[in-house]
């Protein structure tokens, strides 16, 4: 696994893992991904941490919030 | 310009019996518009007021504060750009105008100067063998456990990492909405993610979350 691209390859995971890369620079990482089990293993946690963040953070605002919210924007359109 | 297909689309709350005045001015006008438009975010932008306030009620108070002046400002919004990015935004500023100040920051504002090692182990290394193991058992944690991680995270770390992996917001568009140059955003980025892997590693070997573990195979 010596000089097969990893130290570029690590350098932008994250940037490919959030879309940021160029068409070119993202095949280049698919394809060292595709051989190179150590860098897959680094993606995959990144996926994994992503994915457990997205999962954590669902929330549904309170119906309160909601109502009030619609209440203040009605009596702010009504003093106009 | 798909600013069109945003425009027709229906109000969904149907408040049509609600009583309101006679409609002249453009604010009035703009009302219904901003409704069906921006209160569809709510929820998303409470998940993010929560993180960033990290209590309830504070969340409740910044997201009604973030509607009523986004409603102010909609006459400024430009149609067809990207409203969501827009309300998060206004939502940032209120908040840091608003809520940072009553909290306990202590390193804000320097936060992007200390040095990894400052941090404690920011990048520390882990073991390739043991790399599918951790994110096994980071994939098994609780979501009160990512969440308290996410909270111990310096603030500016933390929304980076929320808006770009809950939020799923380009860089650009993150730099946009905390008013940082991108190499700022990929920095609080990598350095957010970094810290949030590393304490949930930690989490899960605290509580002997691991993959080696193999139900059924100890009494």
């Amino acid at each position: 696994m010596t000089d097969c691209g990893c130290d570029k390859a690590k350098k932008d995971l994250e940037e490919y893992l959030h879309n940021e890369l160029d068409k070119d620079d993202a095949s280049d990482i698919r394809e060292h991904l595709q051989n190179c089990p150590d860098c897959t293993g680094e993606h995959h946690l990144g996926v994994v941490l992503t994915e457990v963040v997205q999962r954590a953070c669902k929330e549904t605002a309170p119906e309160d919030l909601r109502t009030q919210v619609l209440l203040k924007l009605r009596s702010i359109q009504a003093t106009h | 310009m798909s600013a069109s297909a945003v425009l027709e689309a229906p109000p969904r709350l149907s408040h049509a019996d609600v009583d309101l005045p006679v409609m002249t001015t453009v604010t009035e006008d703009l009302g219904p518009l901003f409704e069906s438009q921006a209160l569809p975010y709510m929820d998303q932008l409470y998940a993010a007021a929560l993180r960033m306030t990290r209590n309830p009620s504070d969340a409740q108070d910044l997201v009604q504060e973030t509607f009523v002046k986004a409603f102010a400002a909609f006459k400024q919004f430009e149609q067809g750009t990207n409203l969501k990015a827009w309300l998060y935004r206004i939502l940032t500023n209120t908040f840091i105008n608003t809520y940072r100040k009553k909290q306990r920051e202590p390193y804000q504002g320097t936060i992007d100067d200390l040095q990894d090692w400052q941090l404690g182990g920011a990048e520390s290394t882990t073991a390739r063998s043991s790399r599918s193991a951790e994110a096994e058992a980071i994939d098994h944690l609780p979501d009160s456990a990512v969440k308290d991680a996410l909270q111990a995270i310096p603030e500016d770390f933390r929304m980076a990492v929320y808006f770009a992996d809950v939020e799923g917001f380009a860089y650009q568009e993150i730099a946009d909405i905390m008013k940082t140059p991108i190499g700022t955003v990929m920095s609080r980025l990598h350095r957010g993610r970094r810290m949030l892997r590393d304490l949930l590693a930690d989490y899960a070997r605290d509580r002997g979350v691991s993959a080696a573990q193999t139900p059924g195979s100890t009494p």
